[in-house]
């Protein structure tokens, strides 16, 4: 699957591009806000009153790629939660006003495949159109749909908006917060990884990549990933090597890690173990970017696009070496369920 | 394309709590739509319901699950119906560990059932809720991960009233392109204040037991369910009697008109019929019944009506099962498939109920008796969801 083209709204100013390009944002807040650029020249006003934040971001990266790229065949999405905000402002009046007569709009933007039929709907795509929300695993679970969808039409070029969308509401922040998710105190996303607390910060944006079966000029390729669910940490280990076994490639190989330590010292041991395993390794720790949610794994592998095409060095860690070719992306979350993508130049 | 079959099924149901009860019901006619006995809302005494006859209580205990572990009813009824497709299929512990094994679920409401507890924590008023790490839409199948040492691909999608027909094509797209060697496919949805009111909101729910493809039907009754099918490459099951059916093929595609509305010249369903033709190298000549998405809501049923005028020479028989247990979203997809095996099994059609006067648009008219004796070899269902997501399934019989 070749990657040919990418955008991403985040935390970091990745919507004009300054991120990749050396920009670094210090967040010193309990929640990384996405900072979103004006959608007023690309969404009509009177849908960009109508739109919850996912909608909003997940179209305000769709459409730029939509319009400087063909139209593709098909619009594959991961979200674990889909629009959060609109579907607890309609909860809140079901119980607020005792289940009286509600307005439909909430409902209907709280529905996480949404933002694929919006889409669709915006650009007139008739194809191939699916949403997944598989947790903390559904851009992984994207990336493997829109890899069967490869695999099915082999013959003849085909393309794919592919991405992912994830937004923060108070309301989600909470429940998070009560399932002590993240940290009590604040230190700064420079500081995150030398925390000795529980829990991380809370991160939001939408990441998306124009894929196609046709090589020629593209960025890079997703080459493969793998997940799996309740491993023990004495098996992620294994779990990398047999991995790499799979694609025919051994640790040397590796030319950067991005990992996904989030300064929880509860769960960032998986990531040490794994780091262990390659020994000294450029490395990009990618949520002191971002912060934490469940389709970060998305943002990390447009920062490994990003740095295999000689952008955000100035986030490798450990030393840049020579211009890396290949780059493995773990994480995990809650230690839970744990993913694996090996992107190339 | 390698052939797949279905090997096992498994449903629980406002009609019946096992595969065997659903087809009881089937064939006598009864549904299920009522007054809820289990479901608490504003709405219990003035609508009516699908609603599955067993408590999350009883649920719990039948499981032998623990309470006070975050279980919502999204995932026990979804035990519940896995528990019996893979017994029903004869899969082993060591089979459902395997990194070989998939399992691709479905859920709207997912584990936001308990709209009371969700907003008691939304909201941060006091100590949190024993459902606090449960309220993705993942919850039901990562619990069911867990609970079976799964170690393969998982997955659950949700494109609305399509999910578990998308949940049955990915899975049937796993097993032909040779990433794994079976898959349980499915999903689950549970009767919850959330989707009462949202539908309540938009105004498409009935008060009387809904009617689809009745000229004066009022909308959509809601309804609850869990389902899932077993999917095996049909050369890999050795043993033969297994097999309960083809599944020929799918198409899946987008109406791109509206949120929450079918296009009027209904160019999304009929696409995805003639995808679901086209992969399954069948004609339209060739379908002996549809098991239609039938909601009851006048939008659907009359656009649903037209694709099928556009698409075949002769409408053959058609129902909407709906009629028996409501509009069960996200499992709606897996249950009119298992619905659409046990009328190719059984060589007979299941109605649609309470059509007292047929769209009279139409020269054609669902089917309003239990009809036994029917020879069908492909059935074609159809599923079409909010976001316009638009899917059709095609099942044979295994000759």
């Amino acid at each position: 699957m070749y990657i040919k083209d990418l955008y991403a709204i985040s935390p970091q100013k990745t919507h004009d591009g300054s991120f990749e390009n050396g920009d670094w944002l210090i967040l010193n807040e309990y929640i990384y806000k996405a900072i979103e650029p004006s959608y007023q020249d690309i969404i009509p006003n009177a849908q960009l009153r109508r739109m919850g934040k996912a909608v909003r971001m997940g179209i305000g990266v769709s459409l730029p790629l939509l319009e400087r790229n063909a139209k593709p065949d098909g619009i594959i999405f991961g979200t674990a939660n889909g629009g959060l905000e609109d579907c607890i402002k309609f909860l809140n009046q079901i119980v607020e006003y005792n289940e009286g007569t509600l307005t439909p709009t909430n409902f209907v933007q709280s529905t996480p495949n949404a933002l694929a039929g919006q889409v669709a709907l915006l650009s007139e795509n008739m194809g191939y159109n699916m949403t997944h929300v598989n947790g903390s695993l559904a851009f992984e679970s994207a990336l493997l749909d829109a890899s069967l969808f490869f695999d099915e039409h082999k013959e003849e070029e085909k393309s794919i908006l592919l991405g992912a969308v994830e937004e923060i509401s108070d309301y989600n922040y909470n429940i998070d917060r009560l399932g002590e998710r993240f940290k009590q105190e604040l230190i700064s996303n420079n500081e995150l990884l030398n925390s000795k607390t529980n829990g991380s910060y809370c991160g939001e944006g939408s990441t998306q990549f124009y894929i196609s079966n046709n090589p020629e000029n593209s960025l890079a390729k997703f080459t493969a990933f793998k997940q799996s669910s309740y491993l023990s940490q004495n098996e992620i280990g294994g779990f990398v090597s047999d991995f790499l076994k799979e694609q025919n490639l051994t640790i040397s190989d590796i030319d950067c890690l991005l990992l996904g330590k989030n300064g929880d010292v509860s769960t960032d041991s998986w990531y040490q173990e794994v780091e262990q395993l390659f020994g000294e390794k450029p490395k990009v720790y990618f949520k002191k970017s971002v912060g934490e949610y469940r389709t970060v794994s998305a943002f990390a592998s447009y920062l490994a696009v990003q740095i295999l095409n000689g952008k955000a060095q100035h986030l490798i860690e450990n030393g840049a070496s020579a211009q890396p070719h290949t780059i493995l992306i773990y994480n995990h979350f809650d230690a839970i369920r744990h993913s694996l993508i090996l992107i190339q130049k | 394309m390698a052939e797949i079959v279905v090997t096992g099924m498994g449903a629980i149901s406002s009609i019946g709590l096992t595969i065997a009860e659903n087809l009881y019901s089937l064939k006598h006619e009864i549904s299920g739509i009522q007054k809820a006995k289990h479901f608490k809302s504003h709405y219990s005494d003035s609508l009516v319901f699908g609603e599955i006859d067993q408590s999350d209580e009883s649920l719990l205990q039948e499981l032998g699950l623990e309470k006070g572990l975050g279980f919502t009813r999204t995932t026990l009824i979804a035990i519940k119906a896995f528990r019996e497709a893979i017994t029903n299929a004869q899969l082993s512990l060591e089979d459902l560990a395997s990194t070989r094994t998939a399992f691709i679920s479905s859920s709207t409401v997912g584990g936001m059932c308990y709209t009371d507890d969700l907003y008691h924590d939304a909201n941060m008023q006091g100590k949190p809720s024993e459902y606090v790490k449960n309220y993705e839409g993942s919850d039901h199948a990562l619990q069911i991960v867990r609970l079976y040492g799964m170690k393969g691909i998982t997955d659950v999608v949700n494109t609305a009233c399509s999910s578990s027909a998308n949940a049955i094509a990915l899975g049937a797209r796993l097993l032909e392109t040779g990433k794994v060697d079976r898959v349980i496919a499915g999903g689950s949805d549970c009767l919850a204040k959330f989707t009462v009111n949202g539908f309540n909101s938009l105004r498409i729910l009935s008060e009387e037991p809904c009617k689809p493809f009745d000229t004066n039907r009022e909308g959509l009754s809601l309804g609850e369910a869990a389902a899932y099918v077993v999917l095996e490459r049909k050369a890999d099951v050795s043993d033969t009697k297994k097999i309960q059916a083809v599944f020929s093929g799918f198409g899946i595609c987008n109406d791109a008109f509206h949120p929450s509305a079918t296009s009027d010249d209904a160019r999304g369903p009929r696409m995805a019929m003639e995808l679901a033709l086209k992969r399954a190298d069948l004609k339209p000549e060739d379908i002996q019944y549809i098991n239609a998405h039938g909601t009851g809501t006048p939008n659907n049923d009359l656009t649903e009506s037209f694709a099928f005028s556009t698409l075949f020479k002769t409408v053959p028989p058609f129902s909407s099962t709906k009629s028996y247990v409501g509009h069960t979203l996200a499992a709606a997809g897996v249950l009119e498939a298992i619905y659409s095996i046990l009328s190719i099994q059984n060589q007979e059609v299941y109605p649609s109920l309470r059509v007292e006067e047929p769209i009279s648009d139409f020269p054609f008219q669902p089917t309003l008796k239990y009809t036994p004796e029917v020879a069908i070899q492909h059935v074609l269902s159809n599923s079409f969801g909010f976001g316009g997501n638009c899917t059709s399934l095609i099942f044979s019989a295994c000759i």
